[in-house]
């Protein structure tokens, strides 16, 4: 079975997952990669420590997945009170 | 394992959150007790099993969890010596969750007939172990605060700071230093993200110089950080009668 490492980058900051863990099919990786990456970015951008969380995911070494999950936020004009 | 000793490490807990006497429990050391081992990741029991016998645990750790029909595992809790987490069973009689040794373990079987009779002839030993069944309601409560409301590396904090907490009440921590036999895909498993997010944390943490978790190792490296990290207060575990 092959193996999948999920490295993370959050902002400038990566980090390695030496580890790696095997999947069976697409929809495994595609639903760790999403699920890791959107909980880690649930704290980060709480916390605003990062406004985009990349999961790199590599089947045996080499890139096979990529998930961007990023964060926008804006400020809404308030209306003027004499219009 | 001396057979005397199975109840060394329940004798010992039951003094600290019941404050009765080594004398008083006596009759906790004459229970019969059938001993047995497990190997890491073997059922002590499953979901919809009857039991007849509830386990205290005399060496190793175990655990409780719940799988969904999906086939996703959640962690309950988290059992050391001393501890008999199944006592449940006693009064319900089908198992609502798995428990699973998570490292080799020493267990005590002790028939529910035997325990019934006991709470029966002194119930102030039965009022003792109600006592102890509301604790371990209480750890549930924090439990569920915790995953549910603290972010992940305050969250893996309380896990290690209670589990510190409670072995040193049986004598298997003390410095900076306990075990904590969980793998990295477990810790996630108790802590609710994945395996890549407990280890992300870990590195976080490891990084931050406040806590190094390794090969079912936790070192604290900065009990202050630690403390202010993990949320920690430890009244809900009333591990002692005059609190």
């Amino acid at each position: 079975m092959p193996r999948f490492h999920f490295h993370i980058q959050e902002n400038g900051r990566f980090i390695e997952d030496e580890e790696g863990q095997e999947f069976h099919d697409w929809d495994q990786v595609r639903r760790e990669a999403v699920a890791t990456g959107t909980s880690i970015a649930r704290d980060a951008f709480v916390n605003g420590t990062a406004r985009q969380v990349t999961v790199h995911v590599n089947r045996d070494g080499s890139p096979f997945m990529k998930v961007s999950i990023s964060l926008d936020v804006e400020d809404q004009p308030v209306p003027s009170a004499e219009a | 394992m001396d057979p005397r000793s199975i109840t060394d490490a329940l004798v010992r807990r039951m003094r600290a959150i019941s404050g009765k006497t080594e004398e008083e429990l006596q009759v906790l050391r004459g229970l019969p007790i059938t001993v047995k081992a497990f190997r890491p990741d073997q059922a002590v029991v499953r979901e919809g099993d009857r039991p007849t016998e509830c386990c205290l645990i005399a060496a190793g750790f175990c655990l409780r969890s719940k799988t969904t029909s999906s086939g996703q595992q959640q962690i309950l809790s988290i059992h050391i010596p001393g501890e008999i987490p199944d006592l449940q069973s006693l009064y319900l009689q089908v198992m609502d969750h798995d428990l699973v040794a998570l490292t080799n373990c020493t267990l005590g079987l002790i028939s529910h007939a035997v325990v019934r009779q006991l709470f029966r002839r002194q119930p102030e030993i039965a009022e003792m172990f109600w006592r102890d069944t509301l604790i371990d309601a209480a750890m549930f409560r924090e439990w569920l605060v915790n995953i549910g409301q603290r972010p992940a590396p305050s969250r893996l904090a309380h896990i290690l700071a209670e589990l510190r907490d409670r072995l040193r009440v049986v004598g298997l921590a003390d410095g900076d230093s306990f075990e904590m036999p969980l793998t990295q895909e477990r810790i996630g498993e108790a802590m609710g993200v994945t395996a890549i997010h407990a280890n992300r944390v870990i590195k976080q943490l490891r990084a931050d110089k406040i806590v190094d978790v390794h090969r079912g190792q936790v070192t604290i490296l900065d009990e202050a950080k630690f403390q202010e990290l993990a949320d920690f207060d430890a009244r809900y575990l009333h591990q002692s009668p005059t609190l």
